[in-house]
């Protein structure tokens, strides 16, 4: 599969401090890549970088076979799509209004619109004013508008923040469908729930530099105790260890009919960031 | 280089639509209209006089409204999004220009209608007064690019809305300071000394100098403008 994200020795400074130092990592062509960190550990810069809004101090960031430097040619900006937290929208034009000129601007339908805010479940709502709308709702118009050119490859950060369950399961869908249709995702969130349903891979991303990257099986696994939880018929739970003694054990209450569930003892992948990092992500 | 016109119109009509909701800067275009008005019934006739308000109305609408326009799309981080998108530079500031030129080229010639201004060529002033739009309209995209919130830009532009207002009476105290010579060669102040000329029968031929130096001041400026916008694409 061919890399459409090529990083290596990444690193920006800002005056005296230091957002992201020493990144490594490739994202194939097609896959979700989950980049994950807390506030202020450098998803957003590296985000920045890797469309061309900052130049980076050091290290090498390739995009679509092109160094990222050649990102603000209007030929490559066509094939990404960004989402971040200070996308902004024309607040006294309707929904419908602020897709139009994206239409304009990447010279696409306007059939696209109802199309893209099916999307995002706000088809509804297009004429309404977007001053008028909730955070969340102005969220998902923002998502609506990076999804709008069906991009090559889309940066999302945060992109369900501000929304409910319920409007979070429609964007995942919309964004399996979309990934499905060969569009690359690079995506940043703290939500772990979230990264473990959409993401191919994973980094995880501390005070600037990559800690771990891998699928979020791999990681899990590679994390786990190996323990198994069985639930007893007394609603007792018993933790038993890996190897001959759990087996025996396991046997035991199998035998006598004891068993009402079992389960493997894997961490997700927060427990498995605050044991990496010694950090919460939120 | 390729220039998408129909990407420029998107803009110009986005543009049109979010001013014409916006009270707070589109009210701007009644005070230049209203003392061209007020002059009118005044009887006052120099030429002086006429290109005061000529040169407000220019810095009002081209300069002001040109600022706040651009400051909402830094404030607001529109801006960025038309970055990212795949329209060009040209693309991007042209559209974003073309309503405030529209704006600036109604509201000058109401204004100098209704204080009762007839150009003796009429010709070389809308030559003059096309040039000179842009000219402002560069400074406002300049000072708004450099604002973070329209309200820093409606400070940032008021010495300039003063310079080039107040500055047509600046050849009445160039006897007297010499170090003003220097603003002589002013746009504003090149436009009455061509009105001037236009007024003595004056031509084309007669007014190039003033209309090359005006000229070259927008070259420049259009060049800066792009210069810091391109800058500002990169955090």
């Amino acid at each position: 599969m061919d890399n459409i994200i090529e990083v290596k020795g990444l690193a920006k400074v800002f005056g005296n401090q230091t957002a992201i130092e020493g990144l490594n990592f490739h994202v194939k062509k097609g896959e979700i890549f989950g980049f994950l960190g807390p506030s202020g550990s450098g998803k957003t810069t590296t985000i920045k970088i890797l469309t061309g809004q900052v130049t980076p101090t050091n290290g090498t960031a390739v995009v679509f076979n092109q160094s990222v430097s050649q990102l603000k040619k209007p030929e490559f900006r066509s094939r990404f799509g960004v989402l971040t937290d200070n996308s902004g929208l024309y607040e006294r034009l309707s929904i419908h209004d602020n897709l139009k000129l994206y239409c304009e601007l990447y010279n696409i339908p306007y059939s696209k619109i109802d199309e893209v805010l099916d999307t995002v479940n706000l088809k509804k709502e297009k004429n309404k004013r977007v001053s008028t709308l909730s955070k969340g709702m102005a969220q998902r118009v923002t998502l609506a508008r990076a999804l709008i050119h069906e991009p090559e490859l889309l940066f999302l950060d945060e992109p369900t923040s501000a929304l409910d369950p319920t409007n979070s399961l429609h964007i995942h869908e919309g964004l399996r469908a979309l990934n499905a249709k060969g569009t690359t995702i690079f995506l940043t969130t703290h939500d772990m729930q979230e990264a473990e349903l959409l993401c191919d891979r994973v980094a995880f991303l501390n005070k600037g530099s990559i800690q771990l990257l891998d699928t979020p099986d791999k990681l899990k696994k590679r994390y786990s105790d190996s323990t198994i939880t069985v639930e007893l018929m007394t609603e007792e739970k018993v933790v038993l260890p890996a190897g001959t003694e759990g087996a025996d054990r396991l046997f035991e209450y199998m035998n006598t009919n004891q068993v009402v569930t079992i389960h493997s003892n894997e961490p997700t992948l927060g427990e498995i960031f605050v044991q990496v990092t010694g950090r919460k992500l939120a | 280089m390729m220039i998408s016109l129909r990407r420029m119109n998107a803009i110009l009509q986005k543009d049109f639509k979010d001013f014409s909701r916006n009270l707070a800067v589109s009210t701007v275009l009644i005070m230049p209209i209203g003392l061209g008005a007020f002059y009118g019934r005044g009887g006052v006739n120099s030429i002086e006089a006429h290109y005061m308000l000529i040169n407000l109305a220019f810095v009002m609408i081209a300069t002001f409204v040109q600022c706040c326009l651009i400051a909402e799309e830094k404030e607001k981080n529109t801006l960025r999004g038309l970055m990212l998108s795949p329209a060009s530079t040209t693309e991007i500031l042209g559209g974003k220009s073309l309503l405030t030129f529209i704006l600036t080229m109604i509201t000058v010639s109401i204004t100098a209608y209704l204080a009762d201004y007839r150009p003796a060529n009429i010709g070389v002033i809308v030559l003059a007064f096309i040039l000179s739009s842009f000219f402002y309209i560069a400074v406002g995209t300049l000072l708004g690019l450099f604002s973070k919130s329209v309200m820093e830009a409606s400070v940032i532009v008021m010495p300039v809305v003063a310079v080039f207002s107040m500055g047509t009476f600046l050849p009445t105290f160039v006897d007297q300071y010499p170090f003003l010579k220097m603003g002589m060669y002013l746009p504003n102040i090149q436009l009455i000394e061509l009105a001037v000329k236009v007024e003595a029968g004056g031509g084309f031929g007669d007014v190039l100098i003033e209309l090359l130096i005006i000229l070259a001041w927008t070259i420049i400026l259009c060049m800066l403008t792009a210069a810091i916008y391109r800058k500002r694409m990169v955090d």
